[in-house]
């Protein structure tokens, strides 16, 4: 049986010109050398930050983008040469609140789409009234876009990624700029498609999303996948470390430098956070560190220290880098 | 086939949903095209100019509408499409984009041949000037052969919007050239011979010909080979026109330029 979605040596360079003249030749590396496999049925998330080759990769595989070299295939047809069969049996949502038309209503958007899928009237119809139904945009249907919240424009856009009632559903970043409640109603939907069969592509910044919901992972870095794996074994690769936290006001950048040399040490990270700066230590032995806290920050006084196991959030930094905020 | 058929009727009535809200396209429609009409009958209707020239007043408003919206609404829709991000959907979908895009045309032609409307009712209640021997029959073929003419054009040209963000200001000067070249507003006779000769690639010269000519007493002999030499250019764009879809399909997933960043 064919993989759901396969990626093999795939790379993406992107050739730009700059300068006034345009004669500056420009190459950028999008993804080098991607290998991906991905059974039928399973929820498959994508990690890794902004400009990592996340929705690029997307791109490839929803046929909009064509690889510089290495092969995509989707259930077996590939990307390049067979396109029109896969976008027959793919569905693709984009997250943010573009990618309709604000000024249809929603209905009308659906049934636009559902057309430009070809899908016969009398299943069109049927499929329409039950994923408004499903998506919970009964009674605002008829409303012009414009006048929906983001939560629902964001259900609309999975309404229309399911019309044609795909196999293998690609979603970037889908709940991007939602409400917590927005969220998690749709993380619930999307578990729900997956329970029901369909083999999901997301990617998403949120490591609780990818840890509540998919069944395997992969990490993304500067267009290089660096871990793959299921959540638990993602996290397994910082199992024998600690994550100590603690609030400081006006951290010394000598101290952070101190706190980085100390044995058992991986990583040290410093987010601002009101007035105060909450820091995250990476390291083998949280005790050691803690001990030796008061020498390091050198008069600083720190606050709620704590030590916790750490969490995917801590693999994805650690895979990352420091860089990653 | 059903499906493309559903598709592009679907494109058409969301392309005129979309116009009819749209306060841009009432500009082309009936301002731009009463401004040229009038500065035409002005021009051509003072005393001592030719009664035949009259036309070019009458209809060269309605014609410069027409062009503008079946030709550049295209380009403006591709635009619109991209900043509101659905040009990618639209391109991802399993019907080809010259289906979306010939219902969406379609719609500019019904939307723009309505320009003749206000125009030769403002030629006719403001400058008490009307064509003087319409020919019925050879007035509608024209007609049908202009729109042909454009909707070729605009088929061909449209999906270079689609590939290059700058192609819409670039497109614009050819917009602006075809009235001139193609003779919407003052017969071709009066340019240079270069420029006659650029005219004659150029299937809405023609056309316009035929058209013209079907408003006046004695017509012209040759207007059957007129409309001959707009159809058999059109469909030399439409050749074009097929390279043209296959170059942008490949093109468009090389370089990402369907996104706005």
């Amino acid at each position: 049986m064919a993989q759901a979605v396969e990626a093999s040596a795939l790379r993406k360079q992107y050739i730009t010109t700059r300068g006034v003249f345009r004669r500056e030749r420009v190459e950028r590396d999008a993804l080098r050398s991607i290998d991906l496999s991905i059974e039928p049925g399973e929820l498959f998330g994508l990690l890794g930050p902004n400009g990592a080759g996340k929705t690029t990769m997307v791109k490839i595989f929803t046929t909009l983008l064509l690889p510089t070299s290495g092969s995509a295939r989707i259930l077996g047809l590939d990307v390049v040469s067979n396109p029109w069969a896969v976008r027959r049996r793919i569905g693709f949502v984009f997250g943010g609140e573009r990618g309709l038309y604000w000024r249809l209503s929603g209905l009308d958007n659906l049934r636009y789409f559902a057309d430009l899928y070809q899908i016969p009237p009398d299943v069109s119809r049927k499929r329409i009234a039950q994923l408004i139904e499903r998506l919970g945009l009964t009674g605002r249907e008829r409303d012009r876009v414009e006048l929906y919240s983001r939560g629902m424009k964001q259900r609309l856009h999975l309404a229309r990624g399911l019309l044609n009632d795909p196999e293998v559903l690609f979603l970037d970043e889908p709940t991007i700029g939602l409400d917590p409640v927005g969220a998690r109603e749709l993380r619930q939907i999307v578990r729900e498609l997956s329970d029901g069969g369909k083999t999901i592509f997301l990617t998403t910044h949120y490591m609780f999303e990818a840890d509540a919901i998919c069944d395997r992972i992969a990490v993304i870095k500067k267009g290089s996948i660096v871990a793959q794996g299921t959540p638990s074994s993602i996290k397994r690769t910082v199992e024998n470390q600690g994550v100590v936290e603690f609030e400081v006001v006006g951290m010394p950048e000598a101290a952070a430098a101190e706190l980085r040399r100390l044995p058992g040490v991986t990583s040290v990270s410093i987010a601002e956070h009101e007035l105060a700066q909450v820091v995250t230590v990476h390291c083998a032995r949280p005790a050691e560190v803690m001990t030796q806290l008061g020498l390091v920050l050198d008069g600083v006084k720190p606050q709620k220290i704590s030590s916790r196991e750490p969490t995917l959030e801590d693999a994805y930094v650690q895979l990352i880098g420091d860089s990653a905020q | 086939m059903k499906g493309y058929a559903r598709a592009a009727i679907s494109a058409f009535r969301v392309s005129m949903r979309l116009r009819v809200v749209s306060t841009w396209a009432y500009l082309n429609w009936l301002v731009f095209p009463l401004i040229f009409t009038a500065l035409g009958l002005f021009v051509l209707g003072r005393p001592g100019a030719s009664g035949s020239h009259l036309v070019y007043g009458i209809l060269g408003g309605g014609l410069i509408g027409y062009w503008g919206i079946a030709y550049l609404d295209g380009g403006n829709g591709i635009q619109d499409e991209r900043w509101n991000g659905t040009l990618e959907h639209v391109f991802a979908v399993p019907t080809p984009l010259w289906v979306i895009l010939f219902g969406k045309i379609c719609g500019s032609l019904l939307f723009g041949i309505l320009a003749f409307v206000p125009t030769v009712l403002f030629a006719y209640l403001g400058f008490h000037a009307s064509l003087p021997a319409v020919d019925p029959l050879r007035f509608v073929i024209s007609l049908g052969v202009l729109t042909f003419t454009f909707m070729t054009i605009a088929l061909t040209l449209t999906p270079l919007f689609a590939l290059w963000r700058w192609a819409f200001s670039f497109l614009n000067g050819f917009e602006l050239g075809v009235y001139i070249l193609c003779g919407f507003m003052f017969p071709v006779a009066v340019l240079a011979p270069w420029a006659q000769g650029v005219g004659d690639l150029l299937a809405p010269t023609w056309a316009t010909r035929a058209l013209y000519a079907s408003t006046v007493s004695g017509g012209a002999p040759d207007i059957e080979l007129w409309w001959l030499a707009a159809v058999g250019l059109s469909l030399l764009y439409l050749v074009g026109a097929y390279f043209m879809y296959r170059m942008v399909g490949d093109r468009a997933r090389v370089s990402g330029e369907l996104a706005l960043a």
